[in-house]
């Protein structure tokens, strides 16, 4: 058996070594394809990281123009605390505010010099369940307490994230469709390419035929070449992605998202590698499957 | 061995190429099929070999019904045969060694088996002096013989030549015939396709004629006495 699949195995790299050509444009082809196919996925995956972190700070905040007195304002934040969806539910009273303020300007704090708590509003922070932690579910909310009188004075997420939201469905949806159709590409042209070398064994396949050779005997060292040349696509698709993903990704990917709060610039996954490698192999498996099925004929048609 | 009983084959397009065969070879037998061109001679034989299906009626090889058979069959049908072509049909770039081992390998043999088993054919074709030479680099008659080679390799039940000496001056051709009788003595089944009339009249065997697709004698050569298709148990390996 192991014996067997060294056969096969050298019938492979025989062929490929007497179509080195042919062999590099299948491999090529795969490897373009994979790694547009991976860049693709490490800015989505960046992407999304930025939303995570964006979940993270969907909450609402009250602002109190005048603050009633502290067990009203208790009394309100309990009301509030009932919903469902909200998980806590924060009093900031005037001068707490100030001193967040004064903390977030750092080395400028100066610039507040002089100026008393009274200028910032004392508000109520919600901030909304892990499960609810989403655009509609933060408008409800927000319906629900415009109709309370007592807070008009809102402020919430404004879109943000339904725009990133969108901008992200846009990049996968057109990720996918262009990788889709790169994929497609490769495993034609890898089809195309094993036909060709096909062609140039016309002669063996049919003598393999007239001296009772079985169909998979015949085929199955073209798809063991396929499958090793999507393989070795697969591979030359990781190192290509990670190189741009060095050389140009990291750099530019990080200087657009860094104003959003990001500093780490990820590559793929660890799972991913591994899947672009085999994705690759199946590719070219696919692609000589492809070629081969009309090739090997025993009778006439 | 064979039988075909009521057998047409069309193409696509035009008349029968063969019309309405019966027929039956023996086991041992050695079958000339003779005719004009576009007799059918070339259709018959590929019928045999599965690389044909008949439009009409039924064959039979070594008491199987081969006529619906499909991939998944035909290669352990072709196992049992030897096939060999006007035109040879080597790998011009494998070596006289590796096209006589091919049909072994295909098989599965052990690595051994082979190379004893090539040798000894090869031998018995005497060119086991040239097992490292490529195709090209043979005259027609030694390349001829590498291909008889390599349908005798496997011991076959049926041996199927399609004018093997069509492409050969009579010299040769009369030793790619001593190959073929002595094959037939250890009692391979022979047919052979042939327009050669001296050939025939040299070594006289059973003769199937077709014209136009149509059989139209099947008979053993008058000197020996006998005639039509019965009672050829003699036949097997004598001159
Ligand atoms: N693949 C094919 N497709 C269509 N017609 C074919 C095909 N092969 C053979 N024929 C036709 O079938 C008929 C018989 O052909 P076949 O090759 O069997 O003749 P043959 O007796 O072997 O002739 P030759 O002595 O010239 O080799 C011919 O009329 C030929 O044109
Ligand atoms: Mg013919």
């Amino acid at each position: 058996m192991i014996l067997r699949a060294a056969y096969f195995l050298k019938r492979a790299l025989r062929n490929m070594r007497q179509s080195p050509v042919l062999s590099m444009a299948s491999i090529g082809t795969v490897a373009v394809a994979l790694a547009l196919l991976a860049f693709f996925a490490i800015a989505v995956l960046n992407v999304q990281q930025l939303t995570a972190s964006w979940g993270e700070n969907l909450a609402i905040v009250v602002y109190l123009d005048d603050v009633p007195d502290e067990k009203i304002v208790k009394g309100w934040a309990k009301d509030i605390g009932t919903y469902p969806e909200v998980a806590s539910v924060t009093f900031v009273s005037r001068k707490e505010a100030f001193e967040r303020f004064r903390k977030r300007l750092g080395d400028d704090a100066d610039l507040v010099e002089g100026l008393g708590p009274d200028v910032l509003p004392a508000s109520l922070e919600i901030s909304l369940a892990d499960d609810w932690r989403s655009e509609s579910v933060l408008t409800t909310v927000v319906e629900r307490l415009r109709k309370d009188h007592r807070f008009d004075d809102l402020q919430y997420g404004q879109g943000w994230l339904e725009k990133l939201e969108a901008f992200l469905f846009l990049l996968r949806v057109s990720g996918s469709a262009l990788g889709g159709f790169l994929v497609f590409a490769a495993l034609v042209i890898v089809a195309n390419t094993i036909k060709l070398t096909l062609y140039a064994r016309q002669d063996e396949l049919e003598a393999m035929a007239m001296v009772g050779g079985t169909s998979l005997f015949i085929k199955l060292p073209y798809l063991v070449e396929g499958a090793l040349q999507g393989l070795l696509g697969g591979l030359a698709a990781l190192g290509l992605s990670f190189l741009v993903f060095q050389l140009i990704l990291q750099k530019s990917l990080g200087s657009m998202l860094l104003i959003t709060g990001i500093d780490t610039i990820h590559f793929l996954p660890p799972i991913w590698p591994g899947l672009l490698i085999i994705g690759g192999g199946f590719i070219g498996l696919l692609g000589s499957l492809f070629a081969l099925r009309k090739f090997v004929r025993f009778v006439a048609p | 061995m064979i039988q075909l009983f009521n057998v047409c084959k069309a193409y696509q397009r035009g008349e029968n190429a063969l019309n309405d065969i019966t027929l039956k070879v023996e086991k041992g037998e050695f079958v000339y099929l003779t005719g004009p061109s576009g007799a059918g001679k070339s259709t018959l034989l590929k019928l045999l070999y599965c690389a044909e299906r008949p439009t009409r009626g039924q064959i039979l090889v070594n008491a199987r019904n081969i006529t619906r058979y499909g991939p998944a069959r035909i290669p352990y049908l072709r196992r049992n045969l030897g096939i060999i072509f006007q035109d040879f049909k080597l790998l011009k770039r494998r070596t006289v060694y590796e096209n006589v081992a091919f049909p072994l390998e295909v098989q599965g043999r052990k690595r051994y088996e082979i190379s004893k088993k090539v040798y000894q054919t090869l031998k018995s074709v005497g060119l086991e002096h040239r097992l490292k030479h490529y195709p090209l680099q043979l005259s027609g008659g030694e390349q001829q013989r590498v291909a008889v080679a390599r349908a005798l390799v496997v011991d076959p039940l049926i041996l199927l030549a399609d004018e093997p000496t069509g492409n050969l001056d009579p010299e040769v051709t009369l030793d790619i015939m001593e190959l073929f009788k002595s094959a037939n003595a250890r009692g391979t089944t022979i047919i052979m396709a042939t327009h050669d009339r001296n050939l025939i009249r040299q070594f006289p065997r059973r003769i199937v004629a077709l014209d136009a697709g149509s059989l139209a004698t099947d008979d053993l050569p008058l000197f020996r006495g006998t005639n039509g298709i019965s009672g050829q148990t003699g036949m097997t390996g004598q001159p």
